[in-house]
């Protein structure tokens, strides 16, 4: 998978403020083609309905967070190989390790920049050329 | 002069979706004191301060970011069961929440926040720490044993990130903010005495306004102002919005019928079919105009919660302030109102709920000794009634004496011994809404800040709404408000002087009575008529409009304003209507609210009945006569 400006995304967080600053940053390195979902649940929902290629997510979200959604969407057959980038606010270890453990594709703290996030992707990107 | 430039839209966003979700904590907290133990909201209100901490890290506002972020691990503390919620922490939380709610303010104003109260930050620190030790070595503990890298098989890329993001920043993490706010508050007592030394209130330093008035607990001028430029946004459900839409495509629609119709007929046509047509599209855009006008008025209501969800907040911080134990129960807070409307209800409500607390409800021994449960509650209800909006705030407490107010108002001079002698329980209630009147002698530092009932009244009035007391000594005070839906359409009462019609505000109709000259009696040189065993007064419209008054009226319209109820004499009636009011501007004579057009195009004088009265009173009726009726 190349970076391709027309890659779906999925935004995951509970504060739509923070769904439009993730958007906009996508936006400015090019990629447009962005929904956004309020919390795990209905994140999931969304992607069971198809067509996602990639998903950013928050940690900490009401009903189910990040990390559950992460589980969730490793354990589910027909979305496991989605790419999945967990957002927060956290660097704390015990948080990266769980991430990791998970299958999370990225890691990336808050406030970033576009650069960071163009950099968190373009590895991710990388790796899933390579698979 | 603002510190966002290209991301005001993103600050308005981050400030109207982060005062919700504050307002939101704010209840929780109250909650949390209540159950403090309840996990839910303790994850609840962690995830609250986690997520303005998330969002001020993108509006690089590092103060927000600092305060948001302690708060935030002494919630997780709390859920973890590592820390016991005390009184003294929670008054600690409520502190930083307020703090926070500051910083929104300055936000709204584009200017970075200054660095929190060092107190505050030394107070949250302290309660980090005092359980810190015990705390961080079991949470160390806990992580250490995990393996630092276990490569998940086809990931080998995010392991060596995971590695590189732990070893860089496993210290940090925990230390890094921690240091920073220890610097903050390091600094403090130095940018303190900074103040002090320069006695400006725009210290250069960064730390200078805080440390100047903090203690004073008034809410910054910077929150007020920042309140009063959110209202020129509004949040509508988009489906109101679609169907606002809708409905301007189908009169789209009407009017394309419309003028092919008029085509049609201009060319001679008028046979019954083409009028039958022209009746229907006509029939049809009357439809969709009331429509669209009920769905235009819908963008504009809000529900009323938005407003209700902070005075628990602020009945409770006063209840604490006064040794009170006091809940606040909300109701209907689902209830829609006009915008406006609600940012002009919201101090009259502050009001009258520090009232309540203040006044109405009893300190706990009073209580107990009355043999009423220690905790009072104070409950603020709304609910819509028909084309209303009624508002309610009751409480528990001793009531109000009819006599002690009677005798409170004789003593400040407001009315004379005799014509308290005249009134009755309701009119002696409504005294306190006098100007000047205080039922305390002594001026609390809560209810006595200026604002007196008084002008709670004056701003419902302007609402066109009305305030009615109940009162039962022992058991309670409820206080009424009554609103109209919306300010923009006015129902209105049309009478005739003449053939002259007047618009009058429905809302002050009670009834219509035939003016039968006979029972018509003479009090004190004035014309009353008793209705029911209450004695009114009869007004002429014609002599309030100053129109010679050669002929008796023939019907009278029972009318009650806050003030007074009387009789409004009148030669005939037109019917009812809906007004669209249009104000007069600068050309506006005195007791003339505005002007309508009726359907036939006639021009209607919308009366101002407070007005026009005011200035009868004053002319005709300096004495006493009326004034006994001011009051009713």
């Amino acid at each position: 998978m190349a970076a391709d400006p027309k890659t779906r995304f999925l935004v995951v967080d509970d504060f739509s403020t923070m769904r439009r600053i993730v958007r906009n940053l996508l936006k400015e390195l090019g990629f447009t083609n962005v929904d956004e979902a309020e919390d795990g649940a209905i994140a999931l929902q969304k992607l069971q309905g198809g067509g996602f290629e990639f998903v950013v997510t928050d940690w900490n979200m009401p009903n189910m967070d990040g990390l559950t959604l992460l589980q969730t969407i490793r354990a589910t057959p027909n979305l496991k190989h989605l790419p999945v980038l967990m957002i927060t606010a956290e660097a704390k270890k015990e948080n990266i390790i769980a991430a990791a453990q998970a299958g999370a594709s990225g890691y990336i703290v808050k406030p970033f920049t576009a650069g960071t996030l163009s950099e968190k992707l373009n590895k991710i990107f990388e790796k899933y050329g390579q698979a | 002069m603002s510190d966002f430039s290209g991301m005001e839209d993103l600050l308005q966003d981050f400030l109207q979706e982060a005062h919700d979700l504050l307002s939101d904590v704010d209840n929780k907290l109250v909650d949390l004191e209540k159950m403090p133990d309840d996990k839910g909201l303790l994850n609840d209100i962690f995830r609250g301060f986690h997520t303005v901490k998330g969002g001020a890290g993108f509006l690089n506002a590092s103060e927000l970011v600092t305060l948001c972020h302690l708060t935030e691990n002494l919630f997780d503390r709390l859920r973890n069961g590592e820390l016991e919620l005390t009184a003294e922490l929670m008054d600690v939380i409520m502190d930083a929440t307020k703090g926070v709610r500051e910083m929104f303010g300055e936000l709204g104003q584009g200017v970075q926040p200054q660095p929190a109260d060092p107190h505050v930050i030394a107070a949250l620190q302290g309660a980090l720490n005092g359980d810190l030790h015990a705390a961080a070595a079991p949470a160390v503990a806990a992580a250490a044993p995990v393996p630092p890298s276990p490569p998940v098989s086809g990931e080998p890329d995010w392991a060596s990130l995971q590695a590189a993001v732990t070893g860089e920043a496993a210290q940090p993490a925990q230390g890094e903010l921690i240091t920073r706010a220890e610097a903050v508050a390091a600094a403090q007592p130095a940018a303190a005495v900074a103040v002090q030394a320069a006695s400006g209130k725009e210290a250069p330093s960064p730390f200078g306004r805080r440390a100047s008035d903090r203690p004073a607990g008034q809410p910054s001028n910077a929150r007020r102002a920042e309140e009063r430029g959110r209202e020129n946004t509004i949040r509508v459900d988009t489906s109101r919005l679609d169907q606002v839409l809708n409905l301007s495509g189908e009169i789209g629609l009407t009017k394309n019928r419309l003028t092919s119709l008029r085509a049609d007929i201009l060319a001679g046509k008028s046979d019954s079919e083409t009028l039958h047509a022209l009746d229907q599209a006509v029939s049809q855009l009357d439809l969709l105009v009331s429509d669209l006008q009920n769905s235009v008025m819908k963008t504009r209501m809000q529900p009323i919660g938005r407003l209700f969800q902070k005075y628990p907040r602020i009945a409770r911080d006063l209840a604490r302030q006064l040794g009170k134990d006091v809940e606040l129960v909300l109701a209907g807070e689902e209830t829609e109102v006009d915008k406006t409307m609600i940012e002009d209800l919201a101090d009259p409500l502050i009001h009258l709920i520090r009232n309540a607390v203040d006044h109405g409800v009893e300190m706990p021994e009073e209580r107990a000794a009355a043999g009423k449960p220690a905790k009072s509650l104070v409950r603020l209800e709304a609910r819509q009634e028909g084309d209303h909006i009624v508002l309610i705030i009751a409480d528990d407490g001793k009531g109000m004496s009819a006599e002690r107010i009677r005798a409170k108002a004789v003593d400040k001079g407001l009315i004379s011994e005799e014509e308290a002698n005249t009134l009755d329980e309701r009119q002696s209630l409504n005294l306190i809404f006098l100007p000047g009147f205080s039922t305390k002698t002594q001026i609390s530092d809560v209810s006595g800040r200026g604002v007196g009932m008084d002008v709670v009244k004056t701003n419902i009035q302007k609402l066109n709404g009305s305030v009615e007391i109940r009162s039962e000594p022992g058991k309670g005070s409820v206080f009424l408000i009554s609103l109209p839906l919306t300010l923009a359409i006015l129902p209105v009462l049309l009478v005739l002087l003449g053939d002259q019609p007047f618009a009058l505000p429905l809302s002050l109709v009670r009834e219509i009575l035939p003016i039968d000259q006979q029972r018509i009696q003479e009090v004190g040189g004035k014309e009353t008529l008793v209705v029911r065993g209450e004695v009114l007064p009869v007004i002429s419209l014609a002599r309030l409009l100053g129109w010679p008054t050669d002929r008796s009226p023939e019907y009278g319209v029972f009318m009650q304003t806050a003030e007074r109820s009387f009789i409004l004499g009148v030669d005939s009636f037109a019917g009812r209507d809906d007004a669209v009011i249009k104000s007069l501007e600068d050309f506006r004579p005195k007791g003339v609210a505005g002007v309508t057009t009726l359907s036939n195009g006639q021009i209607v004088l919308i009366l101002d009945m407070k007005e026009l009265l005011t200035d009868f009173g004053q002319h005709v009726d300096a004495g006493t006569a009326i004034r006994n009726f001011e009051f009713s």
